[in-house]
């Protein structure tokens, strides 16, 4: 046995560094994690939670073929190459750029890698086992397992068969490569660490960008049997019947404004070694169990069945069964209830304990992303966020609501400094200037990218606010209230009074505002705005109230909701308007749907005759009108109008679209589900809002909730009505449902309270009350829904 | 070689040539019938094996060609060669050495001849003579083998005043047109009359003179109809076959092969004159590298297909050279050289390689070197064709004497890939054996197919040995009457085709619809398509009005040429229909389709 550490030195290093961010999710150093005591079984996966291929990844097309691994912060995506296996590392905190607040000559944030700053790679780790070409193996096969969220490989050669599995852990803050063998086979190869920014290939590195962001990784390995020897600027290893490599690094930032979001403290190099060193003392079979444990405590006890799937279905590969999909035109619900548990899959491995996920998660191929990776706050990461609580990751939901919270000093301080200038054509007319807002791009350092984006601030509540809905947490409450109020503020201080043509009546609109991303510039009363602040408004009544705070604020709070404009439907289009205007003013089938942000995300817009009859069939119309034939989170948004619509055939078809399989950088799924958005002809990248806001329409089809209010199946297409069961599904008002259904109608519906106590359950017009007492649940049969 | 190293060049005065002229005619009044009896296998009973210069001549790799275009080739180069493919390759089965176009050029491209017109050595590239480097080649064992163009090249017309040797009062005036009009694929040469007595002789007396020499092969460059050229003025038909006669009385033997991108519509004339032909445009770049990938190896995989059936004893499809014995100087990644070493095995295409044998890197010898590779290619299976269409991911196959096919599995595309054989696109069902050739071991018992997963331009060789049952199919011919025809498609008279009919017209919109294809049970069935195709076409196949999957088919070579392709179908238990659209653009002409009767 051989297990030298990354370097001599390493002994000498000490064993805590940095001092521990109570509270501040970050690459810290952390208490030893705990250890699971029952044993893992590595056998009996379920199929239906198992993706598989036949082919590894191109080294050059990572991003469309490499399998994702993460532990919330640090990510990879691996190429599975027999014989070179390839890690693109990434940290959620490995950002260039800054505060950014020296605003271009149009009042508008620059946006560059420099100034805005970029997401970008933290390192690449290659194991290369000269003998294990990809030519002379056969039988190849990799898999990645969504209950245990474990990639494994496998492959024949020479009568031995390999084994290789990799995982993120959260708990040993590592990722873990474990080779493993049957028949007599041998490991020799080596293991390469490079950074991606110039850094020379080393077993440890440190560096630092320009912004004075610190960043380090390290790798180390070890045998049972067999040597491994650090070797000049890399691991040599030989003869190893079994090996495991253990990759960790990260970045010295920190979600502090007050301390300029960095912790100087913190050495990453050093502490990546120490990570490392600390886990790979463990055997692998002990930090699989740990993850393996830790994985599943998250991803809870949710359970998602749309049906079956043929045999012939059964029989083919996850790629061959996207593109059978498509050309057969049969519906597959294991395969689109797959889509949902690997989007789940990506949520528990993109998202804990550090920054949310933006345009990418944790996952890139390069260091230069598109739209730098970053957090767009006009759909894409409220997109990004729709799911957890639908799904059951109301944890993951956390690096959302901490990022926000984190980055409100230095939104609050932009407002107060920069919104007002003279050159910004969105400033408030009013001469006011209060509380806060963001730009369309934000980064982490409390920086905007691009253009103002007023409404930005209620969007990013009301979804922070959906997310108290669905939990009824008070701490949750608590955390997100200065960011509700300061909204508030900030458009208590921006709305204009102005009198409705024709009459006498006197509301208060929006100022000179862009419905996102297109139509005039400066147009005033968008109903992007009226509806987002007519919700916001709403939800901080709710939150004033619960927490017994700012009664007279809340009181003036009322006043302007009542008086808030809220759009009407064109009498020349038919459409709800998403301009005060008659007229369209931009594209008919463009990709963003604000002006039905009432509809989905929002429920001022419901078809169950609590909304004017004019306005739904006015929303109705412009959702038409949009089209049925986008592109990722386009369909994903139009698939949850739809579902809100009760309009199953349009949801599904929909869903159907983003399953198409992308090649040649066309729109849909990539080889490793990861969905794709042709950016220009031959030209897709991978935005990662789709593999969220798809599993989201699909729970949305199978329930709505809003408090008080459970729907039952409302837009339930052909294609899963045979039987299916959606349980441990959160609902809003404080409930978790177990849904099952046969023949297109529900079966057995139980509904335990996580706080709240009373709620209408409906189907097809069905209602009945349920009162249950936090903790209890209430079990309702078919019969019950005979009307 | 193709036209850069003539057209980059000037003429030079051609008087400097006769004035240069040696007294080679010494050497070659003594006929090289001596050489007769030294090898008693006939010419090409197999694709011939050895090394030829002209990858190297071609490459801008650095330090190749020191002293301009094409000036690796001299007689320093040739001989560290020959030693290096006697002393690595020979035991294997390698041992033509072939000198490629330039041995009668200086490094300015200048020619030199005999008094009678003939290419001449230079005498720089080769100051012993070419005698000599053939002896210095035949010393080792070897064989030798010389290039020489189409046509009287026009350096050595000389006003037509030069005498054509062993041909009384014959000169170059009388061997061709009298309008001097041009041909070969760089219009280097001007055309030889046949019709004149005289030119005969003249071929005769090149023959002599390379036979005296002690070659043992000869490669005719710039042959047309092909070498870029059609028409009249570029059919050197005639040529192939005054070379042929004129090896046969030259009384040495002498494999003849044609180059390049012969037409295939002559593919009787070179079978009938020649030991072998090319069939594409050079394989190599002409770059920093031997080759590329782009350009223009893939090539290899549409352009072979069509020829596949003329190919056998006696004259060979020949995809020109095997470069893939230095990863570094070929310009290839492994995967890339295993799958050209692999099409060039299968399809028996000769095997001769551009490398620099000093310098063969340990991949690169094993694949050149691959005992069992090389037998498949030297041994009497017959060539192998693709047996799904001609998509990214191929199969390619050939059904052997014993019963057990060679497949290769072939990713084209630029990222990996699973590729899959079924074992009833080979017409049988149940469990199989699998070898894998490449890496010389058994993969064991194989059910219904064998699926691997190849990196990007990747390949895997196999022998299958079925242990399993003939698959039993039912046919349903395209003509039938109950099929519907769209847009231009009709029915046409086809004597190759089963029935005697097929459908054709099968373009822009054309469509055919197999109607009342009735499977027991529901699931992917392997569908056999005999179709006939003069070039590669595509069509969209669909099943019951679905979703198209879109093939492209490979070339059969003409239109009256049937050949069989399967691609999996998923139908229904029943009946079934199955489309062929040609959509926007061409479709092949459709013959029958073989359903098997279970999946």
């Amino acid at each position: 046995m051989n297990t030298p550490l990354p370097r001599r030195d390493v002994l000498a290093l000490a064993t805590a560094t940095g001092a521990a961010l109570a509270t501040l999710p970050a690459f810290t150093a952390s208490a030893a994690p705990q250890r699971p005591t029952t044993a893992e079984t590595a056998q009996g996966a379920d199929p239906r939670h198992e993706l598989w291929w036949q082919a590894p990844a191109d080294d050059n097309s990572l991003i469309e073929q490499g399998l994702p691994v993460g532990n919330g912060r640090l990510g990879a995506l691996a190429s599975n190459d027999p014989g070179h296996e390839l890690l693109l590392l990434t940290d959620a905190t490995m950002w260039t750029g800054g505060l950014n607040d020296t605003l271009d000559a149009d009042g508008q944030f620059p946006y560059g890698r420099d100034d805005f700053g970029s997401l970008t790679l933290l390192a690449r780790l290659a194991v290369d086992l000269p003998d294990h070409d990809l030519g002379a193996v056969s039988g190849y096969r990799r898999a990645l397992d969504l209950e245990r969220g474990v990639v494994t490989t496998s492959y024949v050669r020479s009568g031995v068969t390999y084994r290789r599995q990799i995982f993120a852990s959260r708990p040993d803050d590592v990722i873990v490569l474990h080779f493993t063998q049957s028949g007599g086979g041998r490991y020799t190869g080596t293991v390469t660490l490079a950074g991606t920014h110039g850094e020379d290939p080393d077993v440890s590195f440190g560096a630092a960008f320009p912004n004075g962001l610190k960043y380090g990784a390290a790798v180390t390995a070890r045998s049972t049997a067999g040597r491994v020897t650090v070797d000049g600027d890399h691991i040599s290893f030989s003869g190893c019947k079994d090996l495991t490599v253990v990759v960790g690094g990260g970045t010295n930032y920190a979600p502090d404004a007050a301390r300029n979001y960095r912790d100087p403290s913190l050495d990453p190099r050093k502490l990546a070694r120490a990570k490392v060193r600390d886990a790979v003392a463990h055997s692998a079979d002990t930090l699989l169990r740990t993850h393996v444990a830790d994985y599943r405590a998250e991803s809870g006890a949710f359970g998602l069945t749309l049906g079956a799937s043929t045999p012939e279905q059964r029989s083919l590969d996850t790629w061959e069964r996207i593109r059978a999909r498509a050309r057969d035109g049969e519906p597959d619900p294991e395969l689109e209830a797959a889509y949902v548990h690997f989007g789940r899959y990506l949520m528990i491995s993109g998202s804990r304990g550090s920054l949310p996920m933006g345009l990418q998660g944790l996952w890139l191929d390069g260091n230069d992303p598109a739209w730098m990776g970053d957090y767009h706050t006009d759909i894409n990461i409220q997109m990004n966020y729709w799911m957890a609580d639908r799904v059951g990751l109301s944890g993951c939901f956390e690096a959302f609501t901490d990022y926000c919270v984190a980055q409100l000093p230095s939104w609050t301080d932009l407002t107060r400094r920069l919104f007002d200038d003279p050159r910004n054509r969105y400033r408030n007319s009013t001469g006011k200037n209060a509380g806060w807002t963001v730009a369309i791009s934000t980064n982490p350092y409390g920086g905007g990218g691009w253009w103002w984006h007023p409404a930005g601030n209620a969007w990013l509540c009301n979804t922070l606010w959906e997310h108290y809905e669905y939990t009824l947490s008070r701490s949750h409450l608590e955390k997100i209230y200065p960011l509700l109020k300061g909204a508030c503020e900030f458009w208590e201080a921006r709305l204009l009074t102005t009198t409705l043509p024709g009459t006498t009546r006197e509301v208060l609109i929006a100022d000179s505002d862009w419905s996102p991303e297109q139509g005039p510039l400066d147009a005033k009363g968008i109903t992007y705005a009226q509806e987002l602040v007519h919700a916001l408004f709403g939800n901080y009544l709710v939150a004033a109230a619960a927490l017994k705070r700012d009664g007279g604020f809340a009181q003036t709070v009322a006043g302007l909701r009542k008086r808030l404009y809220l759009p009407q439907v064109s009498p020349t289009t038919g459409w709800l308007e998403e301009w005060m205007s008659p007229d369209n003013l931009g594209e008919t089938t463009h990709r963003h749907l604000s002006p039905l942000v009432g509809l989905f995300p929002g429920d001022r817009i419901r078809p169950d005759g609590s909304t004017p009859a004019d306005i739904v069939a006015g929303a109705t119309a412009l959702l038409t009108a949009r089209g049925m034939n986008s592109f990722g989170w386009a369909n994903a948004w139009r698939s949850l109008c739809w579902a809100r619509l009760k309009h199953a055939d349009n949801a599904y078809r929909l869903i159907v679209n983003n399953l198409r399989p992308s090649t040649g950088g066309g729109n849909g799924t990539a080889f490793n589900l990861f969905d794709i958005y042709e950016l220009g002809p031959g030209d897709g990248i991978f935005q990662i809002d789709a593999n969220f806001g798809t599993p989201a329409a699909v729970t949305e089809m199978l329930l709505y909730s809003r408090p008080g209010h459970l729907e039952l199946l409302p837009a339930l297409p052909d294609a899963w009505a045979a039987s299916g069961s959606l349980t441990g599904a959160p609902a809003r008002g404080g409930f978790v449902v177990d849904l099952r259904w046969t023949d297109g109608r529900p079966t057995e519906v139980r509904i335990r309270s996580v706080g709240g106590r009373s709620t209408t359950v409906a189907y097809r017009g069905a209602s009945r009350t349920v009162i249950v007492e936090p903790g209890a649940s209430m079990i309702l049969k078919g019969k019950d829904f005979v009307r | 070689m193709r036209s850069s190293s003539y057209s980059v060049l000037p003429a030079r005065a051609l008087r400097t040539a006769v004035v240069l002229a040696l007294a080679a005619g010494a050497v070659t009044v003594a006929p090289a019938a001596r050489a007769a009896s030294a090898d008693p296998a006939p010419i090409a009973a197999k694709p011939y094996m050895g090394w030829s210069s002209w990858s190297m001549q071609s490459s801008k790799y650095p330090g190749l060609n020191p002293d301009g275009d094409y000036s690796y080739l001299t007689e320093a180069n040739v001989t560290k060669q020959t030693d290096a493919l006697a002393a690595k390759l020979k035991k294997f089965g390698y041992e033509y050495v072939n000198i490629d176009a330039g041995w009668w050029r200086d490094t300015t491209w200048k020619p030199e001849y005999d008094r009678y017109g003939r290419q001449q050595a230079d005498p720089k590239r080769f100051p012993s003579g070419m005698k000599a480097v053939a002896d210095r080649i035949h010393a080792k064992g070897l064989k030798a083998g010389i290039y020489l163009p189409a046509g009287l090249e026009k350096e050595a017309y000389n006003d037509g005043r030069t005498p054509i040797w062993n041909a009384d009062g014959c000169t170059t005036a009388d061997i061709v047109y009298g309008d001097l009009r041009t041909t070969n694929g760089w219009d280097s040469s001007y055309k030889l009359d046949f019709s004149r007595p005289c030119t005969q002789k003249y071929i005769d007396s090149q023959a002599q003179l390379i036979a005296g020499w002690g070659y043992d092969f000869l490669k005719l460059d710039g042959v047309g109809p092909g070498s870029g050229k059609s028409g009249d003025q570029y059919d050197n038909v005639a040529d192939v076959a005054a070379w042929h006669r004129a090896i046969a009385t030259s009384g040495r033997p002498i494999h003849l092969e044609v180059s390049w991108s012969l037409d295939i519509g002559h593919a009787a004339d070179w079978k009938k004159y020649s030991n072998g032909w090319r069939i594409d445009t050079d394989v190599e770049c002409y770059c920093n590298t031997l080759v590329s990938w782009e350009n223009s190896v893939d090539d290899r995989w549409d352009d072979a297909p069509g020829w596949t059936r003329h190919a056998g004893p006696g004259g060979w499809n020949d995809l020109d050279s095997l470069d893939v014995g230095n990863g570094a100087m070929d310009g290839l990644t492994k995967a890339e050289r295993q799958s050209y070493a692999t099409l060039w095995a299968i399809a028996k295409s000769p095997l001769y390689t551009g490398d620099d044998l000093t310098r063969l890197d340990s991949y690169g010898l094993s694949l050149l070197t691959n005992k069992e590779v090389i037998a498949l290619n030297q041994g009497g299976t017959p060539p192998a064709r693709p047996i799904t269409p001609s998509d990214p991911q191929q199969v390619w196959a050939a059904k052997n004497p014993d019963g057990s096919y060679t497949v290769a599995l072939f990713n084209l595309a630029d990222s990996p890939a699973a590729v899959s054989a079924s074992w009833a696109s080979l017409g049988f069902t149940g469990k199989a054996a699998v070898r894998d050739l490449w890496n010389h071991e058994n993969l064991g018992s194989f059910k219904d197919k064998v699926t691997e997963a190849l990196p990007a331009h990747g390949s895997r060789l196999f022998t299958v040995t079925p242990h399993g049952t003939a698959l039993a199919f039912t046919g349903y011919e395209a003509e039938a009457s109950g099929n519907t025809l769209g847009g231009n498609a009709s029915v046409a008279d086809c004597s190759a085709c089963s029935g005697g009919k097929k459908v054709g017209n099968l373009y822009l919109g054309g469509k055919l619809t197999v109607n009342d294809v009735v499977v027991p049970k529901a699931g992917t069935y392997q569908v056999k398509i005999a179709y006939v195709s003069g070039d590669a076409r595509s069509a969209a196949v669909s099943v019951n009005g679905g979703g198209a999957t879109h093939h492209k088919f490979p070339s059969t070579g003409d239109w009256s040429t049937v050949e069989t392709v399967s691609v999996p179908l998923t139908l229904k238990a029943g009946s079934n229909t199955i489309t062929f659209d040609s959509g926007n653009g061409y479709a092949p002409d459709i013959d029958r389709i073989d359903v098997p009767k279970s999946s």
